[in-house]
């Protein structure tokens, strides 16, 4: 039974993120696809807070001891697979840039 | 007609077809232009258009089919064209639907016009299989409901846009599921957009790597991203 003062916490902090991320995609400074995928982790976070009973059971089937450890230990899952996929786009980015350069220059070599 | 016309043809690995796409643009009317945008093809679609001196922009990296039709905007924009074609380089758009296609603009009652294939059902047409319609359908109904207009057609790839439109998806144009988000964002700036039955055919060679749209994860995807792309300032 989580105390009503950290339901009305994540409330509010899933509302915050959820206007974030609703202003960045209002100003195109986030692609769509990128948008959903925080949409949707923050809709999760939302409802696994919120419907009664759910995070305990998990808990438990998963083998964890305290509630809180399952919490640390799902939420630091998910920023590595976020910071590897991170890594992957960055690494992608990196050789498009390079092509970008080297095609400029050939082509302002060419016009000069 | 003394309008300045240009096809924009985005073409990826469609070596089997693309001539034949760019000659029957060329026997209907020599004045219109053509310009072909090889969006990083692997087989010969670039060299085709080299050796048959088609009007061609060899993208240095693949962009994707909205990255490439945008390409194709920025050039109308520059060149002052007053009329801008989707033409898809696979032969599945018929050349005689242009005339339909483009008037409304030539009248001045839209500013952008779909070539539809669901305007008139008893047309004896080319039709894709009833789960893509279902789908279809629904994506229709979310552009609907974001944007107070509907769209029956929303997946086309057959469309005329004026200067208005050229100059607005030179800025403006989606990267992920472009022809459904377009038409949502040209509904979402009160464009006047309309719709015309467009007569389409079968693929006739090579793979459709452009929207192949088969599954309902990507139905869903698009709604989803229909949504969140109604939220987008576009000044």
């Amino acid at each position: 039974m989580m105390p009503i003062k950290l339901k009305i916490e994540i409330i509010l902090f899933s509302l915050v993120m959820i206007g974030l991320i609703i202003n960045l995609v209002r100003h195109n400074r986030i692609t769509i696809k990128y948008s959903l995928v925080w949409m949707f982790a923050i809709v999760g976070i939302f409802i696994s807070a919120l419907i009664p009973g759910f995070l305990p059971v998990v808990a438990n089937l998963l083998g964890f001891e305290l509630m809180s450890n399952m919490i640390f230990t799902i939420m630091i899952g998910i920023l590595i697979f976020v910071m590897m996929i991170l890594t992957i786009i960055v690494s992608g980015q990196k050789e498009k840039i390079r092509i970008l350069t080297q095609e400029v220059s050939l082509l302002k070599d060419r016009i000069k | 007609m003394n309008k300045k016309v240009l096809f924009i043809i985005p073409a990826f690995n469609e070596e089997a077809n693309i001539l034949k796409a760019v000659q029957s643009i060329h026997q209907e009317n020599a004045e219109w232009d053509i310009l072909v945008i090889n969006d990083g093809s692997t087989d010969q679609t670039g060299q085709i258009c080299k050796d048959h001196q088609i009007p061609v922009i060899n993208l240095v990296m693949n962009l994707g089919i909205g990255g490439a039709v945008q390409t194709g905007y920025i050039y109308a924009h520059r060149h002052h064209y007053d009329i801008a074609i989707q033409f898809d380089g696979d032969g599945q758009h018929e050349i005689s639907s242009v005339y339909d296609l483009i008037q409304p603009i030539l009248d001045d009652k839209a500013d952008f016009v779909i070539g539809s294939r669901f305007i008139d059902k008893k047309r004896d047409n080319f039709q894709s299989s009833s789960l893509r319609r279902i789908g279809i359908r629904i994506i229709s109904a979310f552009i609907w409901v974001l944007s107070g207009k509907p769209v029956l057609d929303p997946t086309s790839g057959f469309r005329a846009a004026n200067k208005k439109v050229i100059e607005f998806f030179a800025t403006y144009y989606p990267t992920e599921f472009p022809e459904p988000e377009s038409n949502l964002m040209l509904n979402r700036k009160k464009f006047r957009t309309q719709e015309i039955y467009a007569r389409m055919h079968e693929r006739q060679g090579g793979t459709s790597s452009i929207r192949t749209w088969i599954s309902a994860y990507y139905m869903i995807n698009v709604c989803f991203s229909l949504v969140v792309t109604s939220l987008r300032k576009l000044d």
